[in-house]
């Protein structure tokens, strides 16, 4: 027996020895910041602390009569692990427990589970969850199936449980995005950001870099406004980090080769700069290639996506392991001189020290775009890139839509705006832009508010495709395999095409 | 009879739960392989297509590709296993200084689950933080990228399941090796057979059913990955380590598209039964040959 313990004794210390030497030998290849997982999983920061309820409504005996007869109930969500949904999670809920004494039951998981959990449950009609994110690009699949509640009727059935401090005009015409034909509101928008084009304010205004790249390249170091200067500018920086001994590379790139990130970074943030649109499908006719009225595999598809990948010889070596989360954490590390990053990561890499190298160095721009495209854009009949974001809506089978009601409303007050803004670098309402507290931020993140607010109508959420994760599912493979150099860009998309358009049919869409 | 009834009723929980747990979603799954469902097609429901699915598979090559790999996968990872395996209980069958050390620390990887296999690989080997690709560029000049090279990632998740599991076929054959009797041994080395006569013509053939059994739970284990492999990969780059579980995954969780997502894992399930009676007929044949030559 002595022995036995003796010998666990000896594995538990050669296990501590050998995880100081990990820790040890890890660190010069440890990156200025955090390491993605770290940054992707920390929690949204709370910025105005825990939340009062009752200073957030003007009839908190409202509140607690209107919840009187669901006290106690639990109301269940889900959504991604994201800054402003965790927020939610953390704070919000909480406050509205304290509010209603409704409790919530939120679910933050990963982008995929936070799909395949509400539709296998709205499909089977289980009713495990009270209200789900709808992101953008679903609810056209979800509003096919009358998967989701109509919450302007539910409120119209329910005149009791309207709050007067709820007011569905003061959102942005993001929730837009959110009704049906008639008007109606599915969902309650929670998050609404761009994706702009970061680059490194600090690096872009050195005056020794500047000189630098001017006698290299014959033009002032700016942010690109075209394809061809945002690769010269990320094929200077990496040579500049070579050069001078740094971690830092040209550009940041959502080119993870087994994950659906990087198929959307091409189709929602790079085809559209390059002047395709709607992934290149006909929805007319929903077709996709070209020879059928699509442009997915067009000339201009191909230059597109071959310029993505010529980019990856300029991008940090952990670009093809990278989604979204890893792009924010590279930028915020400082390892990329300029990238394409979601917006509600924006405001937590310009200011938060505690988990970004780059605070108060942060700019903030539009994407760089061929001829002509601007004017496309302009005349409605493109979009610059990505406007993400995403709303809570009630699943049409749901046992507490009463209960959930509250909570929509709860989360769609302007007084919960401000603070879930900093937290989450996103706005849904138009008040929220004059909010003092977003005024600070925004002068401290290169005004990103203020460019999300004057240019957001140039960006556009996901096309309307009822078939949404299908056909994306489908394209993927092809992507990847352009990405990791299987194949040449222009055969990925030649392929990909047949495939989406087989897809389609499948489906029931297309002849 | 009254003890039959007894038997019954003490089975009938068990029964019971079989049923609900094991064949119920079983049959229904072969149920919803004879139908076209998607939950966002057009035309809402399943809609019946007989054999659709199982005539589709046979031309996918996506799903035709994905079993190749998943086979070439289950090969490499069983054949070093159960290599390594039989060498590490040969070594360990004997008494050394730190023995009981070694065999703890050894264990160790069989109690990790394979989502935290996955997460902790997948930190060892992302380039440009994990301890790997920094050390095989520092010390031997390797450029390793798991998200561009297929080879590379295809061999990574080899390594990482052989990590995983060797321990598991060593402490089987272990208990196999100290299961036979000695004597037999002693009189073969009596006689004058070297050590490689010895474990040829006596301890593999006593070793067979401890080896058959350790390979099939091996190859159906490898034929199934799915956890460590999605976590570390996600099945790329592009589609070089999109074996099977992860393509029925993605088909029917992703792509909501049950009813062939349902034909796959049944054609898959079909496969394996045939890949194992197979070998089962080979190694059983094997097994009777070298009794009869001894």
């Amino acid at each position: 027996m002595r022995k036995q313990s003796r010998s666990i004794s000896l594995v538990i210390g050669i296990l501590v020895i050998f995880s100081m030497l990990f820790t040890a030998c890890a660190a010069p290849v440890a990156p200025a910041a955090a390491p993605a997982a770290d940054v992707a999983a920390a929690p949204a920061e709370p910025a105005a602390g825990a939340l009062d309820p009752m200073t957030l409504v003007s009839d908190p005996a409202w509140w607690a009569t209107a919840a009187e007869p669901y006290k106690g109930v639990t109301i269940t969500g889900i959504s991604e692990s994201t800054p402003p949904s965790r927020y939610a999670a953390e704070v919000l809920g909480p406050a509205f427990t304290a509010l209603t004494g409704i409790n919530v039951n939120f679910e933050v998981t990963s982008w995929d589970e936070m799909y395949n959990k509400p539709i296998k449950d709205m499909e089977a009609g289980t009713g495990i969850y009270d209200f789900v994110y709808i992101e953008q690009d679903i609810i056209y699949s979800y509003l096919a199936r009358d998967f989701m509640t109509n919450l302007t009727q539910l409120l119209a059935d329910n005149p009791q449980l309207k709050s007067a401090d709820f007011d569905l005009s003061k959102f942005t015409s993001f929730i837009d995005n959110f009704k049906d034909a008639d008007g109606n509101v599915y969902g309650i928008p929670m998050e609404a950001f761009i994706k702009p084009y970061l680059y490194r304010m600090d690096l872009f205004t050195d005056p020794a870099i500047m000189e630098a790249f001017k006698a290299e390249y014959g033009y002032d170091l700016a942010p690109a406004t075209t394809h061809e200067q945002y690769m010269d500018i990320a094929k200077f920086f990496t040579k500049y980090g070579e050069d001078n001994g740094l971690e830092l590379w040209g550009t940041t790139n959502q080119a993870h080769t087994g994950h659906a990130s990087s198929t959307y970074e091409y189709f929602e943030t790079v085809a559209p700069t390059f002047g395709i649109f709607n992934w290149g499908i006909n929805m007319d006719t929903w077709k996709a290639c070209e020879a059928n009225g699509g442009s997915m595999n067009s000339q201009t598809a191909k230059d597109a996506l071959q310029w993505r990948v010529d980019l990856l010889q300029y991008s940090p070596p952990e670009s093809t392991a990278s989604t979204w989360d890893e792009v924010a954490a590279t930028f915020a590390a400082g390892r990329a001189a300029q990238g394409f990053v979601y917006g509600e990561n924006t405001v937590w890499i310009a200011l938060d020290p505690d988990r970004s190298q780059v605070v108060g160095k942060v700019g903030v721009a539009l994407p760089p775009l061929s001829d002509g495209v601007m004017a496309q854009i302009e005349s409605g009949e493109g979009y610059i890139g990505y406007y993400d974001g995403g709303a809570f809506g009630v699943p049409s089978t749901s046992k507490n839509k009463e209960a959930a009601l509250l909570w929509e409303q709860f989360i769609g007050l302007e007084s919960v705006q401000p603070a879930w803004a900093i937290a989450g670098s996103r706005i849904v309402m138009e008040s929220t832009y004059d909010d003092p507290m977003i005024q600070e931020a925004n002068a401290k993140a290169d005004n990103y508010y203020t460019k999300m607010k004057e240019e957001g109508p140039l960006y556009r959420g996901a096309p309307p495709f009822p078939f949404h994760n299908q056909v994306r599912g489908a394209i993927d493979p092809f992507i990847w395999k352009a990405l990791a150099g299987d194949m040449s860009a222009a055969d990925a998309l030649d392929q990909a095409c047949v495939v989406a358009e087989e897809t389609m049919m499948q489906l029931g869409y297309g002849e | 009879m009254r003890s039959n009834r007894m038997g019954w009723g003490l089975l009938a929980p068990t029964l019971i739960i079989l049923g609900i747990f094991g064949l119920l979603p079983f049959f229904y799954v072969i149920y919803v392989g004879f139908f076209d469902w998607n939950v966002f097609s057009a035309e809402v429901g399943r809609q019946f297509a007989g054999a659709d699915n199982y005539r589709r598979l046979v031309f996918d090559e996506e799903f035709l590709g994905s079993v190749g790999r998943t086979l070439l996968f289950a090969f490499c990872v069983v054949t070093i296993e159960m290599i390594l395996g039989f060498l590490l209980a040969q070594t360990l069958v004997r008494d050394f200084p730190g023995k009981a050390v070694f065999r703890t620390i050894y264990a160790l990887p069989i109690m990790i689950a394979p989502i935290a296999v996955g997460a902790t690989w997948k930190l060892l080997t992302i380039p440009g933080f994990g301890l790997l690709p920094y050390y095989l560029d520092k010390w031997f000049g390797i450029e390793y990228q798991l998200g561009s090279h297929s080879g590379q990632a295809f061999w990574t998740t080899v390594v990482m399941d052989v990590w995983h599991w060797t321990p598991f076929v060593t402490l089987t054959m272990l208990a196999g090796l100290t299961a036979i009797p000695k004597e037999p041994l002693e009189q073969a080395q009596v006689d004058g057979a070297n050590r490689f006569q010895v474990l040829r013509f006596l301890t593999i053939p006593m070793m067979m059913p401890v080896i058959i059994t350790t390979l099939f739970i091996r190859i159906m284990d490898a034929l199934r990955v799915m956890d460590e492999v999605f976590l570390l990969t996600g099945g790329g780059p592009a589609n070089a380590t999109r074996y099977i579980g992860i393509l029925i995954w993605r088909v029917v969780f992703p792509q909501t598209n049950y009813g062939y997502g349902s034909a796959m894992s049944l054609l898959v399930l079909y496969m394996t039964l045939v890949l194992a009676f197979l070998l089962f007929s080979v190694l059983s044949r094997v097994g009777k040959q070298n009794t009869s030559e001894k």
